[in-house]
């Protein structure tokens, strides 16, 4: 995967230490409601090509895919890849009757998306006095879309996972942004740098 | 009074608000390690009076830190400061001897009164 990083060592360091306390809010949101410990990864930065970006997501099998749009201050897209393995689990910790019917995982896969990512962009939004609206997720299938509305050249993406220790379940979150929004990012990161 | 703190943070952002939010009142002598390996091996040949420790780090992460020094006799007063502050998470790092458990974003108070009560202040 060819990485151009359009930020420098520092912003990149900055950036990464934001999202991480993101994710442990996320983390602990979640913990809390299901009373499970949830491990988080140290977030990976980079930036890719549509079709880099495509490879990155969809390199697992048996996975539920959501994307949400966000507007703002700056804009992207965030997109999930849930493991199908261990849904079951999660859903009896938040207290849903097996046996699961389809709409009960999709309501599970929108919840979990909305707490998990929710928190995380809200967190990194909130540390770099931006404002983001984040729009509902809506689940899609990777053979079924094709990712040439996505009209930027390269897109900068941060990429965090989160386990459930318990179970066999794991969630890859990954923002996206297009290079206005970069921009934008970098000159907060670099006016909290100063 | 001046007494020598390792920070321990894979993060130099987050290392620089660590050591800008030291309370005033001392002198300090610190050394900086951007890993869990980078601190062991600091840890096993200084001593120190106070560890500063993040938990999700590359290499070693702070639960590792914590389980080398569970072992020492004369290990430094651990303060964690963390994001992944889980109550689960936190009964691991006290179980295995961290003196506090700090959230970030760190709150100078909140560390000033957790150094108080371990009699640094």
């Amino acid at each position: 995967m060819s990485i151009v990083l359009p930020l420098d060592e520092d912003q990149r360091d900055a950036l990464q230490e934001l999202l991480n306390i993101s994710m442990g809010q996320a983390a602990n949101s979640l913990a809390q409601l299901i009373e499970t410990k949830i491990d988080i990864s140290i977030p990976k930065i980079s930036t890719v090509t549509p079709n880099e970006l495509y490879s990155l997501l969809f390199e697992t099998t048996d996975s539920f895919y959501t994307r949400q749009s966000f507007l703002g201050d700056i804009h992207g897209e965030v997109m999930s890849v849930l493991s199908q393995s261990g849904l079951a689990e999660v859903a009896k910790l938040m207290d849903y009757d097996e046996p699961l019917d389809k709409e009960d995982v999709q309501e599970i896969i929108l919840e979990l998306c909305n707490i998990l990512a929710g928190a995380c962009l809200s967190g990194l939004s909130d540390q770099l006095e931006l404002t983001t609206n984040l729009n509902m997720p809506t689940l899609f299938q990777p053979e079924k879309s094709n990712f040439s509305d996505l009209q930027w050249q390269h897109t900068l993406v941060m990429e965090v996972q989160f386990i459930i220790a318990i179970s066999s379940f794991s969630m890859r979150v990954v923002f996206c942004l297009d290079d206005e929004s970069l921009a934008r990012m970098k000159t907060t990161l670099d006016e909290l740098l100063g | 009074m001046s007494i020598s703190v390792l920070v321990a943070d894979d993060s130099k952002l987050s290392r620089r608000s660590v050591i800008r939010a030291l309370p005033e009142d001392l002198e300090y002598a610190i050394c900086e390690a951007t890993n869990g390996k980078e601190a062991i091996e600091l840890l096993s040949d200084t001593s120190f009076d106070l560890v500063l420790l993040d938990l999700t780090m590359p290499e070693v992460d702070g639960v590792g830190v914590l389980e080398y020094l569970s072992d020492k006799a004369d290990a430094p007063n651990v303060i964690v400061i963390s994001a992944d502050f889980q109550p689960e998470k936190q009964k691991i790092v006290t179980s295995l001897g961290a003196k506090r458990f700090l959230r970030k974003p760190l709150d100078k108070e909140e560390l000033a009164m957790a150094m108080f009560e371990l009699g640094y202040l």
